[in-house]
């Protein structure tokens, strides 16, 4: 089922938490809506779901419009950060209950029902809790109950709410590769939102940064990540460093902004930093090692930029560290491997 | 999330060796707290009993199956059968509307809950006298319809209701509060309807708080005096409930009788805190 957005906007008060979303998503696709909070990203999702109704602005499931339908009745799978399971019923009445209260005619009988909530427990490998109550259940456990309860109504759309927020790292990387296969397994159409950009790059198809109540970027992974296209979204995807500087005939020059009119930002990814001993060009940035961080097979070095009151960010493969052999302290020179550059559209930057 | 708010002292254990105050300590709190609940409660609760059984348990059993006394039963039995189950249903209502909705008007509608317990029972009384009296509001409408309010079973349990109210709402409030609307909302996309999600998610989760309103509102539905005493125009075997026949008959210097109803509603007391301290196990054991 595809989902089309037009012009939605949404207000709290005083607070404008959408302002004219338009967003269209294919059949089967896995979206990530990504953005710090108070983006509207939630908001979003539950206006997708109807547990709030949008100011303005139309939303379609497939050819159907659903602005005014009622959540009961817009067959979406809903999963909630902190779970939401009916924590005075067993794991089997939880996922049992989008079947238990139909109405008579489209219940379910009991012995399908029972078939059915058993193949969703041994899906979410949890057949053996089925007697168990949520507050008998690890984190990890109860978010795949609620993904359980979510499915057994068979959605047309699957929409989930930082479904890993409130687990540890471990369980939330292992539960976004689960929910990854799952989806490749089954198609539903997926929504999900989330706040960290290694989640949403690492599992979504296609990636909506959100920012103050617009969309900022629409695309995959790849996309938003390597052609960012605004410093929000650069800065929001993964580490950055920004260099003052200005622009002269195309060409970016670092230092120097007495010209207002050309002033200019360069970002650049820690991993497009290349360190130096010599100096390459004549404006290359001279900089001293902070600190290093050597754990891992990536080093991180911390810069400090000099003549100026910036803190920068490389990461260098560990051969390539050694084979520099950098000692703390000391004067080196970077170059940027790779960068991008926008004009400030406010001068007070 | 436990079930009630003001029982989560319970919960919270202090690692006992950390805390531990000096012996003579312990004890001097202990002694004091012991002789101030010996004296004020244990004692007066003891003198009622001795004072009902003081001439004989022929005369208890008398006084308490006296025509009056059992009409006054009936008629306090009457009264909470039908404030405690409308007080519970307001109570829901409120803090349903309060707890799960925006809408303006609603820290007037938390103050006016408080209300009853803000103003005496006895003013209480008097409003319903300035509204349903001969020369009240109401007054030429009512006798017009030969409608009897004032100093009749209605004026009681209005009275009653007005001032029990505040209990199973207060107790809902911050209870609802606390567990949000997200297994509700569950609920809704699951594709539960509004009076479904309300029996299969919202009262089983607020059971315990709700019973635990209901006993407190029901003791109190009981034991109300005040705001009663103004509207009932104690007439005998008609319209008084339990607290109104214990005054007239100590007025009448029928000090065992009046002891002994005494009795019957400490009784009911001593139930009301037995079943009061199951319900917040209960809720303890499930929160």
């Amino acid at each position: 089922m595809s989902i089309q957005i037009k012009e939605v906007s949404k207000t709290f008060g005083s607070f404008q938490a959408l302002k004219n979303i338009n967003l269209d998503i294919q059949t089967g696709e896995l979206v990530a809506l990504l953005g710090p909070s108070g983006s509207g990203k939630t908001s979003l999702l539950r206006i997708i779901a109807g547990l709030e109704e949008a100011d303005n602005g139309v939303i379609l499931f497939g050819n159907e419009e659903m602005t005014h339908i009622r959540t009961t009745e817009r067959k979406v799978g809903f999963v909630f950060q902190h779970y939401a399971l009916f924590k005075h019923m067993t794991v089997f009445d939880n996922v049992a209950y989008g079947l238990k209260v139909r109405s008579k005619r489209e219940r379910p009988s009991k012995k399908d029902i029972k078939r059915k909530v058993t193949e969703l427990l041994s899906l979410v490998k949890l057949e053996s809790f089925a007697d168990r109550y949520p507050s008998q259940l690890s984190g990890g456990q109860r978010q795949r109950v609620a993904l359980a309860r979510a499915l057994a109504v068979e959605p047309k759309v699957l929409l989930l709410d930082e479904p890993f927020g409130a687990l540890d790292a471990k369980v939330r990387k292992e539960l976004r590769r689960w929910l990854r296969r799952l989806h490749d397994e089954f198609h539903i159409t997926s929504i999900f939102v989330t706040h960290d950009q290694e989640e949403a790059l690492d599992v979504a198809d296609r990636i909506v940064v959100m920012n103050e109540g617009r969309i900022e970027q629409i695309g995959s992974p790849e996309e938003v990540y390597e052609q960012p296209n605004s410093p929000f979204v650069y800065d929001f995807l993964g580490n950055v460093n920004v260099f003052h500087g200005r622009l002269e005939n195309g060409k970016w020059r670092n230092g120097d902004q007495s010209d207002a009119e050309q002033q200019a930002l360069a970002y650049v990814r820690p991993h497009d930093l290349v360190i130096e001993r010599e100096k390459p060009t004549e404006d290359a940035v001279q900089a001293r090692v902070m600190h290093v961080h050597a754990v891992g097979r990536t080093v991180h070095i911390e810069l400090k930029e000099e003549g100026a009151e910036r803190f920068l960010e490389a990461e260098l493969p560990k051969e390539q560290y050694r084979e520099l052999d950098l000692q703390t302290g000391e004067t080196v020179f970077i170059r940027p491997n790779q960068l991008k550059v926008f004009i400030p559209a406010d001068y007070s930057i | 999330m436990a079930g009630h708010i003001s029982l989560q002292y319970g919960s919270k254990q202090v690692d006992k060796k950390t805390a531990r105050e000096p012996l003579l300590v312990r004890i001097l709190l202990i002694t004091v707290a012991l002789a101030f609940l010996f004296l004020f409660l244990l004692l007066p609760l003891a003198a009622i009993f001795i004072k009902a059984f003081e001439q004989g348990i022929g005369l208890y059993i008398a006084s308490i199956t006296d025509p009056d006394a059992v009409s006054a039963i009936k008629l306090t039995l009457l009264v909470v059968v039908l404030t405690v189950p409308l007080n519970a249903l307001f109570g829901i209502t409120a803090a349903w509307a309060i707890t799960k909705f925006e809408f303006k008007g609603k820290s007037l509608l938390v103050t006016l809950i408080d209300l009853p317990f803000a103003i005496s029972p006895v003013i209480a009384g008097l409003v319903f006298v300035l509204l349903f009296s001969t020369h009240g509001l109401f007054g030429d409408f009512l006798f017009q319809h030969d409608i009897k309010i004032l100093f009749a079973v209605p004026g009681i349990v209005l009275a009653t209701l007005f001032v029990t109210f505040p209990f199973v709402a207060r107790e809902l409030i911050p209870l609802m509060q606390a567990q949000g609307s997200a297994e509700e909302e569950a609920s809704l996309t699951l594709g539960a309807n509004g009076w479904k999600t309300f029996w299969l998610v919202t009262l089983p989760n607020i059971k315990w708080g709700l019973l635990y309103g209901v006993i407190l509102c029901n003791a109190r539905a009981v034991g109300e005096f005040g705001a009663v005493s103004v509207v009932s125009g104690h007439i005998r075997g008609l319209t008084n409930t339990m607290p109104l026949h214990i005054e007239i008959l100590y007025n009448e210097y029928q000090f065992s009788a009046a002891f002994a109803v005494a009795s019957l509603m400490s009784i009911l007391a001593i139930v009301t805190l037995i079943l009061k301290n199951i319900v917040e196990w209960k809720s303890g054991q499930h929160g």
